[in-house]
């Protein structure tokens, strides 16, 4: 029934989604995995999915391949249901977290596996293996063995051998979690690169959220089998749809207050317009903070704390019971403020603040 | 001169400990194959240390006597036999016993275990009685069956070892590539199992060749194989000709570890 309703939503409203993956449960035994998680992933795009360790991100990715099956929900790849397709017949190419290369197979026979197994002629084989070891820069390494390659290399040998089966899907589990840091920097956005480059529609797997920003065209956040919001990397930064992915993304200040005829009154005099009622918490991000010379204002602090990064300084401010994240930019006339300095503490735009119900 | 302080003594204790045990075991190991090779060249008629001067006639009067090359030959068919059938019973087993996803795999890997923790004596009368009952007769292949009872355990536990560390995100790549659960046994599973299966088949080939508690039992009355042979010749005769059916046997041993080791690696074998 519900199949019925989604086919023809697929088909008439969106023409370029490829994937639907529509109100997905999963449990195992007793223990509920995946609740009620939906996302539509539209024709290259890039989504990943963002969550701390545990919150069912592989579980939701396994399902998408067919290597796990959710007790509630459809996945559908171009309008049809994938839950009854097998494996090996889902348009759904993985790049596991390990790779998961053949190690008895050459760099070759690695990438032409797949197209072996659809009976792809020789010749065909040899042509679209040698395009895709050349569209991730693996030309001459033909006849080396996993063994005989870098983290790197490897790595881009997995995303060969999926590409060459030009699949609707593309899954990466964690793929750059067994790199160096400082190769998985250039390697993310290499990556990005190929997908967009190719239109390839890509679902990534990751908890590091840094990663998830460079990255994603959206990013879908999850806790504890459930999707909390689902938006564009700046979306998910300024407008954090619950204080959850708030606290999650980025560092956040959280202010208890009290909502009155619709306006929370911040600590420093400030007023912000609001529809939540009773008791709330606003979230205000660290370069929303500034600290001025300590007047007579009502929010007063004393700088516990504070650090050189780069071009930022940041400041660990007390004010009253609770410490405050503050972010200022280094300019080479305003002297910084130092530790045990006195100070006062201003919201720079409070349209800038996002309010929650109190949890 | 500095003197090493007192951790760096104690370090060089222990490390001479370790070093002298691991030297006395290897020659535990190794002594007695040495003395009877040594003993196999030895010019006179009768079993003695030291021996005095050099040889080959006792390993040409093995291949003389025909008793002892047709045990031989009748060893080499039960251990070719137990090989084979251990194989084609130990893969199928040990899948289901790794990757079965159903009750009882458990207890199914131990009890392939069980013959193997009998006496290879008990197994053997055992054998002999149920055959008796059912009206069949030792022979070689009543001989090679019961073996490959004893020794099945041996194979599938190093079949299982070996599944146990494969990357279960191997086969699912090659369903997510396209392959049926068949294929992925026959492309990826397999060739990943071979080096286990060959380092199984040196231990259960050697096993099907020179047992004797089993075989003692179960094989045919003309058959005799090799150690049933030695066993009465080691009782009618004192020459050197036992060491030199001896010396065969830990040539043929070493031959078939040295060919399995260079075809697969070490580490396949300690597998
Ligand atoms: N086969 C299974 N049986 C029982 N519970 C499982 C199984 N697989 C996963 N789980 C549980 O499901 C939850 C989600 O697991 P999942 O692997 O999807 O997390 P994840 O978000 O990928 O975490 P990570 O970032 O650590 O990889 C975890 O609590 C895990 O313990
Ligand atoms: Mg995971």
């Amino acid at each position: 029934m519900t199949l019925a309703r989604d086919l023809s939503l697929a088909s008439a409203a969106d023409a370029a989604q490829v994937l639907r993956i529509d109100k997905v449960s999963k449990r195992f035994g007793t223990f509920t995995v995946l609740d009620d998680c939906s996302i539509d992933v539209s024709e290259g795009e890039i989504v990943t999915l963002l969550g701390s360790s545990g919150c069912g991100k592989t579980t939701l990715l396994r399902c998408i391949a067919g290597f796990l099956t959710p007790e509630k929900g459809a996945i559908l790849i171009d309008g049809r249901n994938t839950i009854p397709v097998p494996v090996n017949r889902r348009p759904v190419g993985v790049v596991f977290q390990s790779y998961a290369l053949f190690p008895h197979l050459t760099v070759e026979g690695n990438v032409a596996y797949g197209l072996k197994m659809h009976g792809v002629p020789r010749r065909e084989i040899a042509r679209r293996v040698a395009d895709a070891l050349a569209s991730v820069s693996l030309r001459g390494f033909e006849t080396r063995y996993p063994s005989q390659l870098s983290g790197g290399q490897q790595q881009r040998v997995a995303i060969a051998r999926v590409l060459v089966l030009e699949p609707r899907v593309l899954l990466l589990d964690e793929p750059f979690n067994a790199l160096d840091a400082k190769l998985r920097g250039t390697m993310q956005v290499e990556l990005r690169e190929l997908i967009k480059r190719l239109g390839m529609t890509a679902i990534f797997v990751t908890h590091d959220q840094e990663e998830a920003l460079t990255l994603s065209d959206r990013i879908a956040v999850m806790r504890g089998g459930r999707i909390e919001q689902v938006a564009p990397p700046d979306e998910i930064f300024d407008r954090p749809a619950t204080a959850y992915v708030a606290d999650f993304i980025g560092l956040s200040n959280f202010i208890p207050a009290e909502v009155r005829d619709g306006k929370v009154t911040l600590p420093d005099g400030q007023t912000l317009a609001t529809e939540a009622q009773g008791p709330v918490r606003v979230m205000i991000r660290p370069h929303n903070l500034r600290a001025i010379p300590q007047g007579p204002g009502p929010w007063q602090g004393q700088v516990r704390f504070q650090r050189n990064v780069g071009p930022l300084i940041e400041y660990t401010i007390t004010a009253g019971q609770s410490d405050m994240h503050v972010v200022a930019l280094r300019r080479d006339r305003i002297r910084p403020w130092g530790e045990g300095d006195a100070v006062s503490l201003e919201v720079i735009d409070p349209e800038f603040c996002k309010v929650y119900p109190e949890a | 001169m500095r003197l090493p302080d007192r951790l760096a003594i104690g370090d060089l204790l222990g490390t001479a400990t370790i070093v002298a045990l691991g030297l006395f075991a290897l020659f535990l190991l190794v002594a007695p194959s040495v003395i009877v090779l040594i003993i196999s060249f030895d010019t006179r008629a009768f079993v003695s240390f030291p021996p005095q001067g050099f040889t080959f006639d006792w390993y040409l009067r093995v291949f003389e006597q025909r008793v002892l090359v047709e045990a031989m030959l009748n060893s080499l068919q039960v251990g070719i036999t137990v090989t084979l059938l251990c194989i084609i019973l130990g893969v199928p087993t040990a899948l289901v016993c790794v990757r079965g996803q159903f009750r009882g795999t458990t207890a199914l890997s131990i009890f392939v275990l069980i013959p193997h923790m009998v006496p290879g004596i008990v197994l053997g009368v055992a054998v002999l009685f149920a055959a008796a009952a059912i009206g069949v007769s030792p022979s070689i292949g009543l001989q090679s069956i019961s073996i490959t009872v004893f020794v099945l355990a041996v194979m599938v536990r190093t079949l299982m070892s070996r599944l146990q560390r494969m990357d279960p995100a191997l086969e699912e790549a090659a369903a997510n590539l396209g392959a049926s659960p068949f294929q992925t046994l026959r492309t990826v599973t397999f060739p990943l199992l071979m080096p286990a299966i060959l380092a199984g088949a040196v231990f259960t080939f050697i096993e099907g060749f020179d047992n004797i508690s089993v075989a003692i039992f179960t094989h045919g009355f003309r058959d005799r194989p090799l150690p049933v042979e030695l066993l009465a010749l080691v009782q009618t005769t004192n020459t050197p000709l036992v060491a030199a059916v001896s010396g065969v046997q830990i040539v043929l041993a070493i031959v078939a570890l040295i060919l399995v080791a260079s075809s697969i690696g070490l580490d396949g074998v300690n597998d």
